[in-house]
Order: structure tokens, then C-alpha cells, then sequence
């Protein structure tokens, strides 16, 4: 059977909100589909496993966001060459800013990031909350959630996520969410977003599949609760 | 002269929204007093000669609270009180001038409240509180509170205005550590080392396998320990007495309440022989819809269990959720429940593989269904519709139960009052 390796890093301190439902969704998802899902949770401090086909990456608090930034920064050169190989990513929350350039603190203080996405973050006392959906070229509409503090400015040719359909996505502003640099996806919605946006996560696995050139036809699978959730999500209130 | 004319106005708000059959009568006789007499609810508290008392926290409030109430009363306290639930500063100044004579008199010795962690700090503005129990702080309607280090900032910040004593939970890290450094007298409640993994700690409920944080047992002297539990029976130490009690209210997460409860009415009462405690804390029920049973008309039992967090949630699926019950998950996504669907993934429903019959209902019916699916539980039947869904589950043979988020709760709790006319 087709070993699918997923790493998850920081998980637990990037875990605030549901994160590790995006995990399962991979792993179950991946059994359904007559893969064999490995998973790896990378620790602060631990040697970056060399084999990998996903990277997953959750929202923290800010005060766990301070813990892993030195770790962050110290893998980044790995991350980056993975990158470049299209491995697919998806840093979600915190770990979207962090793989930004920057993130400005409310006392000016700046934040290294990884600089993945040629973003930067700046903290706002004002978050941003409530049901979000996005229109994406490769992925359809997307449902979630958002919450977040910081406000994210692209720029100039940083690859958007998706357009914001309903709510606020980078900044509140633009219309921008997220961010995408080759496969690797930074974004703020979470829900969790895997599970209530099945096409996104199927898309997942076959990035990581075609970059291996493996050929793995996915099965089609039953998600009529996620789209009925996807249905609800609509009509909901900000 | 203000405690007169805010007493009548509280009062006669109260009437008003009775009469035209409104609901909002908890809210509503404050909101207005606030407005037009601000400063009533700190005149009113200051003539109770013992003073007030606060009890907050992300779990366990409500039950607490009752327990605490009740222990008091027992002791032969006049106790004053907040309505269920009606924990925000509007609330308790309707229950003041709802509970004081016409000429604005508070015939009481001690108030104790039930306050919301985001409001509590405010109301300890208006007057200190003698003790605040402060009992965890765990995620909980993070589209509120953003993060769990904030809820645990507010939870402290209330415990540190307390004038005579702090009363918290040894086994919950960010609370203790607050107490710790706090310049007051502290009691700490905790559970025996061999019971943490039955109680776990927010950081716990996420930590992924082969990365548990080590459970560690509380370093600071405990005045109450639960040193074990096996159905209704518990086993605590209070200060260096063995006590054995029976509780009726239930959930093993009420085990560790009651310690809590415990702690504080002997920081209040220090003079109260233990045991006494203990045996009043036997005579204490169920809080409106927190394990509230209900016998329905074909006879079978029926459980209604309030859901707020993964940590109430997982309490509860743990406590309630047998293999042969009928369950149904009534999720909606009102303010009071929290908009965010993402809590959801971090309870682990594994245990429900194989359940006969396993129900979702509410506004987020459907990402209840969606959850269950990625834990490869089989879910019968999705009905947003919570009349329609709580007649089905009626139907079903043996024992059911109810895992129901705040506004599903009451709405579930009023249907049920009039169906079954009866509670156990």
C-alpha cells in the first residue's frame, strides 16, 4: 500500500482551534482512498524527518507562537527546499504568519518569520471573527471560520489563497485570504478547513501523490455532510 | 432613597415582562436599573453583613454555585443568590431587586454568584467580593475570548480582587500559578495524583500521542482532595478528615466541583464540622439541564446534559453516554453557544463506535453528522428541527440522553418541562 507521510508540526502548541481535525481529516481520508497514512508530529528541537509528502501547521496562542519562533527559523532553509519541491502545506492561523515574513507586534516589535509567503502580519487589538467563505481558481468556494488578530498585507506578486466571498480573510480590506507559494497554502480559515471542505483536502493528497508520480486514482467518496455543513455555513450569521 | 425607588423599578419591569409573556425577564429589570440607576446594585450588596462571595470559571459554574448555596443554607446562612445561567452584571441586579423587600432591604447575610469569566472582573468593581472560588479555565467560545490564556487573565484577575481568601483548583496550571503569587491566603482543591487523567487540563484535551505534558500532582498543600470515586460514592479529605459521601448530582467532573465547593464553605465557615458538609452535600440536585433526568411518558429515562467546550463535552460523553442509550447531539450556533463549529474536533468520539443509535439536531446538525463521520461513527438520522428530533429520540427503546449546547439546552429543557411534567 502507498505510504502517505504527514507531518505535523507544533502540535501541541499550535492546536487552538480544532486544528487537529484537519489532521484526522487527512489520515481518514487517505484510508478511505486505499493509502496507508504515516503520521509524524514534529516537537521543537526534533530532526525534520526526511521523507514527507504533507505539512500541516495550526493556530497558536501568542504566547506558544514565541516558544516555536527560534525552532521555526532554525528549519526554515528545510522548509523552503521542500517548498520549492511542491510538497503540499497548509499552515493555517499562527503558523500562515510565521511562515510570512514578518509579524509587528501592537509595541512594534518585530517578529521573524520564515518568509515562505512574502507577507507580513501586523497585531490589531481589534479580531476579526465569524464564518468566512473564499472563491479560489484551483479549489472552488470554501467554507470556515476565521479568528484572528493580525492583519496580513501581501506583497506585490505574493499568489492570494482566494477572494474573500463573506468576511474578512488577510486584512479585511483587500478581499485577499491567505496566501500560496507553489503547493504550500497559508491561510486564516480554519472550521476545522479540511473537513468541511473535502474537494480542498482530496486536492491535498493527489499534489502529493502526482509529485511522487504516483498513480492513484482517488476514489469519490460520500461527503453529503459536508456539503449539507457547507450549505448551513452559507446562511449563518458573521 | 436609590435602593427604594431601583428595588420598585427592578420589580416592576420584572412584572412587566411577565405579563406580556416576554422571555429576557432575567436581563431585562437589570438592564433597566443599570441605565437609569447606576450604583444600585453596590448600595444594595453593602448591606449584607457577611458580604459576597464570587464563583467563576470556563466549567462547572452553575452546579457549584448550587452546591455552595445549598451547603450555606444548611448551615443555617441566609443565602442570596443568582437566577440559573443569569450570570452577567444585569442578571444579578435583577435577582437583588427581585429578592429584596419593597423598601429595598436585602433580608440575607451573604450573597454568593455565579459569574461569566468575561464579567466578573467588571462586577468586582462594583463591590469586592470576600472570597472568589476560581475553578478552571479551560477553550471555550473562542470566537469570544480568542485564546485560553486570556480566559485565564479575566479568571485571575477576579480571584486577585478578592479581600480574604482565594479558592482554586490545584490541578489547573494557569489558575494555581496565578493564586500562587497572589499576596492572600489561598485554599487549593485538587484530586488525587492516581484521579488527573479522569479530570484532564485544557493543554491535555489537544496534546497529541506519545506527547502528553507528564501528569503532575499538585505541588501546594490541598484543603480539600478527592482521594477517589466509584459511581455516586466519593471518598474526600477535608483538611485531615476521610469523608465518604453519595452525590446525587451527576458526572464524575462533579466530583472535582464538590471539591471545590467544599474548599470554599470551609474557608467561609471554618468553624463547620466536615462531615456535616459532607452529608448536606449528599441532599444537593442536579442544576437546570446539567444531568437533569427526566422520566417521559412511556416510562423511560431521559437525560439533558449541557455541552459548552471540549472539556464539558468530553466530561460528559464519559459520564453519560452508555452503550445501549439512544444519544442525541443537539448543536446550535447562537452567541450564547458559540458561532465556531472547530471545537467540535478537538473531543474525541471514538468511544461512540458501534452506538445504536446515535441522533444530531440543531442549527449545526449537519457539522455534528460531519464530525462523527471522521471518528467512523454511525450517525442515524440529522434533523435540525429539535421538536422534531427529541420525538424521535422518544420513540426509541431503552434510556436516552441529551449532550445539548446552551440555547439547544433551554429550548430542549422547556419542551421536555411540559412533556414530561416531571422531574426526578
Amino acid at each position: 500500500m502507498t505510504q502517505l507521510r504527514i507531518v505535523h508540526i507544533y502540535p501541541n502548541e499550535m492546536n487552538t482551534y480544532g486544528d487537529c481535525g484537519n489532521l484526522l481529516t487527512l489520515k481518514r481520508r487517505a484510508e478511505w482512498h486505499g493509502l496507508e497514512p504515516v503520521i509524524h508530529y514534529y516537537h521543537a528541537g526534533d530532526v525534520f524527518p526526511k521523507e514527507v509528502d504533507i505539512v500541516l501547521g495550526g493556530g497558536g496562542q501568542d504566547s506558544a507562537q514565541g516558544a516555536i519562533q527560534d525552532d521555526i527559523l532554525r528549519i526554515g532553509d528545510t522548509l523552503h527546499k521542500l517548498v520549492d519541491k511542491d510538497v503540499p502545506m497548509l499552515m493555517v492561523c499562527g503558523t500562515y504568519q510565521l511562515f510570512g515574513k514578518r509579524f509587528i507586534t501592537n509595541e512594534g516589535q518585530e517578529i521573524k518569520g520564515v518568509g515562505i509567503f512574502d507577507v507580513e502580519t501586523l497585531a490589531s487589538p481589534k479580531r476579526l471573527v465569524g464564518n468566512i467563505a473564499i472563491e479560489t481558481a484551483n479549489f472552488g468556494t470554501l467554507y470556515g471560520f476565521e479568528n484572528h488578530s493580525g492583519r496580513t498585507i501581501l506583497g506585490k506578486g505574493q499568489a492570494i489563497f482566494g477572494t474573500v466571498i463573506r468576511g474578512n480573510g488577510n486584512n479585511g480590506d483587500d478581499k485577499t485570504e491567505g496566501a500560496r507559494t507553489h503547493n504550500a497554502i497559508g491561510t486564516y480559515m480554519h472550521g476545522p478547513l479540511l473537513p468541511n471542505n473535502p474537494v480542498l483536502t482530496d486536492s491535498l493528497l493527489q499534489l502529493a501523490l502526482n509529485r511522487r508520480g504516483i498513480t492513484h486514482k482517488l476514489k469519490v467518496l460520500d461527503d453529503h455532510f459536508a456539503k449539507q455543513a457547507a450549505r448551513n455555513a452559507q446562511n449563518r450569521p458573521y | 432613597m436609590r435602593k427604594t425607588v431601583g428595588t420598585l423599578l427592578g420589580k416592576s419591569v420584572a412584572q412587566a415582562v411577565k405579563l406580556r409573556g416576554k422571555s429576557g425577564g432575567q436581563a431585562m429589570p437589570g438592564l433597566v436599573v443599570e441605565s437609569i440607576l447606576p450604583g444600585y446594585l453596590g448600595v444594595m450588596l453593602k448591606q449584607l453583613p457577611e458580604g459576597v462571595v464570587l464563583i467563576t470559571g470556563t466549567n462547572g459554574k452553575t452546579t457549584t454555585t448550587k452546591m455552595v448555596v445549598e451547603l450555606l443554607r444548611a448551615s443555617g446562612k441566609r443565602v442570596l443568590t443568582n437566577a440559573t445561567g443569569s450570570n452577567l452584571t444585569r442578571g444579578i441586579i435583577s435577582s437583588v431587586s427581585q429578592q429584596a423587600t419593597k423598601t429595598g432591604r436585602l433580608p440575607f447575610d451573604i450573597a454568593v454568584f455565579e459569574l461569566d469569566e468575561a464579567y466578573a472582573y467588571q462586577f468586582t468593581r462594583v463591590m469586592r467580593p470576600r472570597f472568589v472560588l476560581g475553578l478552571n479555565a479551560s477553550r471555550d467560545q473562542l470566537d469570544r475570548f480568542g485564546e485560553v490564556d486570556t480566559v485565564a487573565r479575566l479568571i485571575g484577575d477576579t480571584m486577585l480582587s478578592a479581600t480574604e481568601r482565594i479558592v482554586t483548583n490545584a490541578d489547573d496550571k494557569r489558575l494555581s500559578l496565578i493564586a500562587d503569587q497572589a499576596e492572600m491566603p489561598v485554599s487549593y482543591f485538587g484530586v488525587a495524583p492516581q484521579l488527573l487523567k479522569y479530570f484532564p487540563r485544557d493543554d491535555e484535551l489537544v496534546a497529541v500521542e506519545g506527547s502528553v505534558p507528564t501528569l503532575q500532582a499538585a505541588e501546594v498543600p490541598l484543603s480539600v482532595e478527592l482521594l477517589s470515586f466509584k459511581n455516586a460514592e466519593a471518598v474526600y479529605r477535608v483538611g485531615k478528615k476521610r469523608l465518604a459521601t453519595s452525590l446525587q448530582v451527576t458526572g464524575q467532573h462533579n466530583f472535582q466541583n464538590a471539591a471545590g465547593a467544599l474548599a470554599l464553605v470551609q474557608a467561609i465557615l471554618p468553624e463547620t464540622d466536615p462531615a456535616q458538609l459532607a452529608s448536606h452535600l449528599a441532599e444537593v440536585k442536579p442544576a437546570f439541564g446539567r444531568g437533569q433526568a427526566f422520566t417521559l411518558k412511556n416510562g423511560s429515562m431521559l437525560q439533558l446534559n449541557l455541552v459548552k467546550n471540549p472539556a464539558s463535552f468530553r466530561q460528559g460523553l464519559a459520564s453519560y453516554a452508555k452503550s445501549n442509550t439512544a444519544l442525541m447531539f443537539a448543536i446550535n450556533d447562537n452567541i450564547a453557544d458559540g458561532r465556531d463549529m472547530s471545537w467540535l474536533w478537538d473531543v474525541d468520539f471514538t468511544s461512540l463506535q458501534g452506538q445504536k443509535m446515535v441522533l444530531t439536531s440543531g442549527s449545526r446538525a449537519a457539522d455534528m453528522a460531519l464530525r462523527f463521520q471522521y471518528d467512523n461513527v454511525v450517525v442515524q438520522t440529522i434533523e435540525p428541527s429539535l421538536e422534531t428530533a427529541l420525538h424521535s429520540l422518544s420513540k426509541q427503546p431503552g434510556d436516552k440522553v441529551i449532550f445539548a449546547t446552551y440555547t439547544a439546552m433551554l429550548k430542549l429543557h422547556a419542551i421536555l418541562g411540559k412533556q414530561a411534567g416531571k422531574t426526578l
